[in-house]
């Protein structure tokens, strides 16, 4: 049983200026679970009491907003996660050979993560609206597009190079763009 | 208040309500499954879809507010593919459980889809698993691959109970109605999402397997738990004694009434009703030899009305001494005041017991009192102080004591010893029954007719379910067997009549929702 | 004929991100001068003129939809911009998100004022992580510099813009599913009525207008709703962003005139199809537009003349499928994504669109009798007309007219048990 989520102390302000854009404390859901995310990496049964508290619901509509949506993480992934886009357009374009490709060149299934948790990645059928570059991939922030195997093999080898620490040093790379 | 056409018959309603509400006011019956009149509206099944003319789309009856002049189809061609069409779509993952579902016989996916289903499976694929038969609280069974998320359990959770135990997870068809993860449905309103679930998703533990609905028999009664009152119907099977044990009463389901309990019921009134089947007094006994023995009804009436009539004689009426009860019926506690009151003129007669602990007590059905008519004994004239009786009985000012139901604690028991003949007349053992000299086997609620007057002086009314269980005889036929052993003139036959002496008319003239005194 | 550029005049120059550059090329005078010179009413009637309709997918007239707002409930009125754009092979807002921010808040601003709105959330898409980054530094600088804020402009009218992002959900770009979104439950679409402009954000009068729609009003406050009219075709105004992609040589964002030929868009600006293939079908709005046949590519891009060809323009995504596309698989990866969008809430989308899926699944497994294509027929009606929302009609609309229009290939798939098309898709 590990030990109860809280906000950073910026994390914390984050949070303050982010329920001030609402008039109800609730609207702040998927602002506050970004945050969460940010800070843990998943969103743990710790980090959805928390949200419930501080958000004041109950604890059980903070899991259906999790299962809801796609974007949140209920399982540690990779330090770089990967979504190749297998909608129309990409398809048209060849994404199951790229699949495939990925497949092969990670050595793990779709929705897994590498056994050095350098990676973890998924096809998804969802649009990620980047058609004009298909088929791509997003690599975290990043869209990459007009892939080929060759262009896969050198996106990864990069993101490994750069590979942060924790997710907090993407927070600092990124101050002043608020995302949340 | 508008006038709108439904199947062509005119109707007039009121303003604002929706167009499902004004079909049954026709005796047009909509199906729907997450329509609820005690919920919020969801309109999510489309089950209820009608046509209303100069609208593009078939609309949903249950959202549709109802306009003056408006046009409504119920029965028309579209409507009815319409109805098949959702059928057709809530059976697509739906399991062919019903051999093994205890849903069957009172299901609402069985009886829409064999009143207008297209009969012909048109479905070849794999059917999606998910949990069955889960145990989620203490009376309540999920089962998801039958839930048609219908959303009237998770609506209930939010807005009755309000304890936000189940939500809906996932999207799509992956969609699933479960528990959050470490809680229970333990609320005390739990069972009555067994009521409102539709399918056999959400089924009662204590009944799973136990009888199949075609065999109960209903009749209405109300619940016993409290003072509330709520109105209760009791499913009971008496055509089949080797099923379950041979329990008569199978479950309890609410029933509705506005003024009292609306569609609820707590979980201990749902789910308190084994003193009716179990732990009866099922013959009178008389004390031989320091032991309760199994005695004759002639036997112990006589010796009962001989001590009575000779108590009477020596000592005059403060010689005997009457502890009713308020879980007798009014009629009953009416006929004890007669007899008792006003025939003997015995003033001593209580009905309240000092060492009964409070229950559990909220802000919606249940209430601390637990005794279903203390507000009819209060009525009655008696006295609140049975202190003072049982410490006379004990002191032997009173000879004869007589206690109806009772089951007192120690310090009572202790006083009971001392008293010199006391009379036990009750339907269930109790541990003052057994401390007694004649015990008299009388009948539950379930076994006559009556009248109950809950804590804010409802009068509500409740039916003889089945024939007293063995030897056990109602209260008023006991008591007449007593007035005529001892000579009084005594025409009361039945409850009807004390009834009627009581508030000057008949059930006939009853509400049916009850009357206020 | 030199095309107009008027929303996509900044693509590719970062320059433009920057509020100075912005202003100091015409940005800002739009929502100077309605803030300035013309009252509310003003501005409505020249939207109203302008022919300017919804570009996220429903093409409702601009002007129309803001007159419904009521002004007189008592509740503050809200402005969400939709920014979720996630229909299969729409891309088009993004680069309004990426290379000009500034248009967008522009336009909000030109909104806000003629409805009366003092509170905006622009909804993002969550996968736009970058996108998103740059409008929030576009926001944060229009408040430094007084563009937002207590006095916009410099005009008595405050305007507070916040930036919502979303967690991965295309439900949430239906404009009532954005609003359960925005008030952080499931994106479960709403009972209509009542309608957002009436009951929208916190059970206040709310206009829910898409990025594109409102990157225009800036163009249109300057040089007036007839010019903007003129561009476009009859009850068609102005120009709008395409989004073209699948087998052309350059896919891409093009900006063209409403009515503007589809040939033109997939020959001349596209480059023609990929490999020199020969052309076989194209969507012309979005995986939920029913898809048109070579033969009826001949077409008007606009509005009207998309409904009268029994699809939409919807949200001009424009997908082109050259002789290499089966159109049994293209059906299945259409329903795939509509099965796994469903929000769930009512019976004929959830359970339609996954067994469709499933019976296509069934189809290119060899699984399947001629009788599955008599289903999938019967399944789209049923699954029309009688759901929440539109995710459902839109689903059975694009699988119906693969179904319909390519039925040899469906037939071919169930006879033979695989693909005449190409196998390798």
């Amino acid at each position: 049983m590990s030990a109860a989520f809280e906000f950073t102390p910026e994390n914390q302000q984050r949070f303050e200026e982010i329920l001030s854009r609402y008039p109800r404390k609730r609207a702040a859901m998927l602002p506050t679970l970004h945050l969460a995310q940010q800070q843990q990496g998943l969103i743990t049964g710790e980090v959805e009491l928390f949200v419930a508290r501080i958000l004041e619901v109950p604890v059980v509509d903070v899991r259906e907003i999790l299962t809801f949506y796609t974007l949140f993480f209920r399982r540690p992934m990779g330090r770089h996660h990967i979504r190749l886009c297998m909608s129309i357009s990409c398809w048209i374009r060849g994404a199951n050979q790229i699949k495939d490709y990925m497949t092969r060149h990670m050595g793990v299934e779709s929705g897994e993560t590498m056994k050095d948790g350098s990676f973890s990645w998924e096809a998804v059928p969802d649009c990620l609206g980047a058609c004009e570059m298909a088929p791509m991939i997003q690599l975290d922030k990043d869209f990459h597009g007009s892939l080929t195997p060759d262009k896969i093999r050198h996106i990864l080898a990069e993101a490994s190079k750069h590979s942060p620490g924790s997710k907090d040093d993407e927070t600092k790379k990124h101050r002043n763009a608020k995302t949340n | 208040m508008p006038i709108i056409t439904i199947d062509q018959q005119e109707v007039q309603v009121e303003a604002g309500s929706t167009v499902i509400q004004a079909a049954e006011k026709v005796g047009a019956y909509v199906p729907r499954y997450c329509y609820h009149p005690g919920l919020s509206i969801a309109g999510s099944c489309r089950m209820c879809l009608v046509e209303i003319e100069n609208m593009p789309k078939l609309a949903i009856a249950c959202h549709t507010q109802v306009q003056e002049g408006m046009q409504v189809l119920t029965q028309s061609d579209q409507v009815t593919h319409a109805r098949r069409a959702m059928l057709e779509f809530l059976l697509v993952d739906h399991p062919l459980d019903c051999p093994v579902c205890d849903q069957a016989g009172e299901c609402d996916l069985q009886n829409f889809y064999m009143e207008i289903g297209q009969y012909d499976s048109r479905f070849l694929e794999d059917k999606n698993k998910a949990k069955k038969a889960t145990v989620i609280g203490p009376h309540v069974i999920l089962d998801q691959e039958r839930c048609i998320l219908c959303t009237r359990c998770t609506r209930f959770c939010e807005e009755v109970s309000q304890t936000d135990e189940l939500g809906v997870f996932n999207r799509g068809n992956r969609s699933a109605i479960d528990l959050y993860p470490g809680r229970t449905l333990d609320n005390p309103y739990s069972g009555n999402v067994i009521d409102i679930c539709p399918v056999g998703a959400l089924t009662e533990r204590e009944f799973r397997f136990q009888c199949r609905v075609w065999y109960l028999r209903q009749q209405n009664s109300i619940c016993t738990g409290c003072s509330r009152g709520c109105n209760v119907s009791i499913h009971y099977n008496d055509s089949r004694p080797y099923k379950a044990g041979g329990k008569r009463v199978q479950r309890l389901k609410p029933r509705f009434n506005p003024e009292v309990n609306s569609w609820w019921i707590c979980d201990e009134g749902r789910f308190g009703y084994e003193f009716i089947d179990q732990n009866r007094i099922e013959v009178p006994y008389r004390r031989v030899g320091g032991k309760l023995e199994a005695a004759a009804w002639s036997d112990v009436v006589e010796e009962v009305s001989t001590a009575l009539k000779t108590a009477l004689e020596k000592f005059g009426p403060q010689g005997i001494g009457i502890i009713a009860s308020p879980q007798l019926s009014n009629e009953e506690l009416h006929l004890i005041h007669k007899l008792f009151g006003e025939l003997m003129g015995i003033e001593g007669i209580g009905y309240h017991n000092p060492w009964e602990p409070e229950g559990l007590h909220d802000d919606f059905l249940m209430r601390a009192d637990k005794n279903p008519n203390r507000r009819g004994a209060e009525e009655m004239g008696f006295t609140k102080d049975s202190l003072s009786l049982l410490e006379k009985a004990a002191s032997g000012e009173i000879k004869v004591l007589y206690i109806f139901q009772h089951n007192f604690q120690e310090e009572a028991k202790k006083l009971l010893t001392q008293v010199e003949y006391v009379i036990f007349q009750g339907s269930n053992w109790t541990d003052t029954a057994d401390c007694c000299d004649i015990v008299i086997p009388s009948t539950t609620h379930a076994e006559e007719e009556g009248t109950f007057t809950n804590f804010e002086g409802r009068i509500q009314h409740f039916d003889q379910v089945f024939l007293p269980l063995s030897e056990s005889k109602n209260g008023i036929e006991i008591m007449t067997l007593l007035a005529e052993h001892m000579n009084y003139e005594w025409p009361y036959f039945g409850p009807d009549d004390a009834f009627l002496e009581w508030q000057g008319k008949s059930y006939q003239e009853l509400n049916d929702f009850g009357d206020l005194i | 004929m030199p095309i107009e550029k008027l929303v996509s005049e900044h693509f590719s120059n970062p320059e433009a991100r920057k509020l100075a550059w912005y202003r100091s090329h015409g940005g800002y005078e739009g929502a100077g001068k309605a803030l300035d010179e013309m009252t509310p009413q003003e501005v409505t009637d020249e939207v109203l003129h302008s022919n300017l309709r919804g570009l996220g997918g429903a093409g409702f007239p601009t002007g129309r939809k803001w007159a419904f707002v009521p002004r007189d409930t008592g509740k503050p009125i809200y402005l969400a911009v939709n920014a979720d754009e996630s229909e299969p092979g729409t891309f088009k807002d993004r680069y309004i998100l990426e290379w000009d921010p500034h248009r967008l808040l522009e336009g909000i601003i030109i909104c806000a004022y003629a409805v009366g709105i003092h509170t905006a959330y622009i909804y993002v898409r969550g996968e736009y992580v970058r996108p998103a980054e740059i409008l929030q530094a576009a926001i944060d600088e229009a408040y430094r510099e007084g563009v937002l804020g207590k006095r916009v402009l410099g005009q008595d009218f405050s305007l507070d813009v916040y930036l919502h992002r979303g967690a991965g959900a295309y439900i949430c770009g239906e404009e009532t599913g954005l609003l359960e979104s925005l008030e952080g439950k499931k994106g479960w679409p709403r009972l209509k009525p009542p309608f957002p402009a009436v009951v929208g954000l916190f059970e206040s009068p709310t206009v829910i207008n898409n990025v594109e729609t409102l990157a225009h009003l800036p163009k249109i406050m300057v040089n007036g709703s007839q010019w903007f009219a003129e561009i476009g075709c009859e009850r068609n105004g102005g120009t709008r962003l395409f989004a073209l992609s699948g087998s052309v040589k350059k896919p891409g964002v093009y900006e063209l005139p409403l009515g503007s030929s589809l040939h033109e868009l997939i020959y001349q600006h596209g480059g023609g199809i990929l490999d020199d293939k020969a052309l076989k079908a194209v969507i012309p709005g979005g995986a939920s537009a029913a898809v048109l046949t070579q033969q009826e590519t001949e077409i008007q891009l606009d509005f009207d003349s998309c409904i009268k060809a029994k699809s939409m323009l919807g949200s001009g995504a424009v997908i082109v499928m050259n002789e290499d596309v089966c159109m049994v698989k293209a059906a299945h990866n259409i329903m795939r994504f509509f099965a796994h969008e469903s929000c769930g809430q009512c019976t004929p989308c959830r359970e339609g669109t996954a067994w469709v899926y499933r019976i296509l699944t069934r189809i290119l497994e060899g699984n399947a009798t001629p009788a599955d294509i008599h289903y999938l027929l019967e399944i789209a009606d049923n699954m029309s007309g009688t759901s929440i929302c539109a995710l459902s009609d839109g689903a059975a609309m694009s699988f119906r007219s693969y179904v319909k229009k390519f039925t040899s290939e469906f037939e071919y798939h169930i006879r033979h048990g695989k693909c005449d098309v190409n196998e390798r898709l």
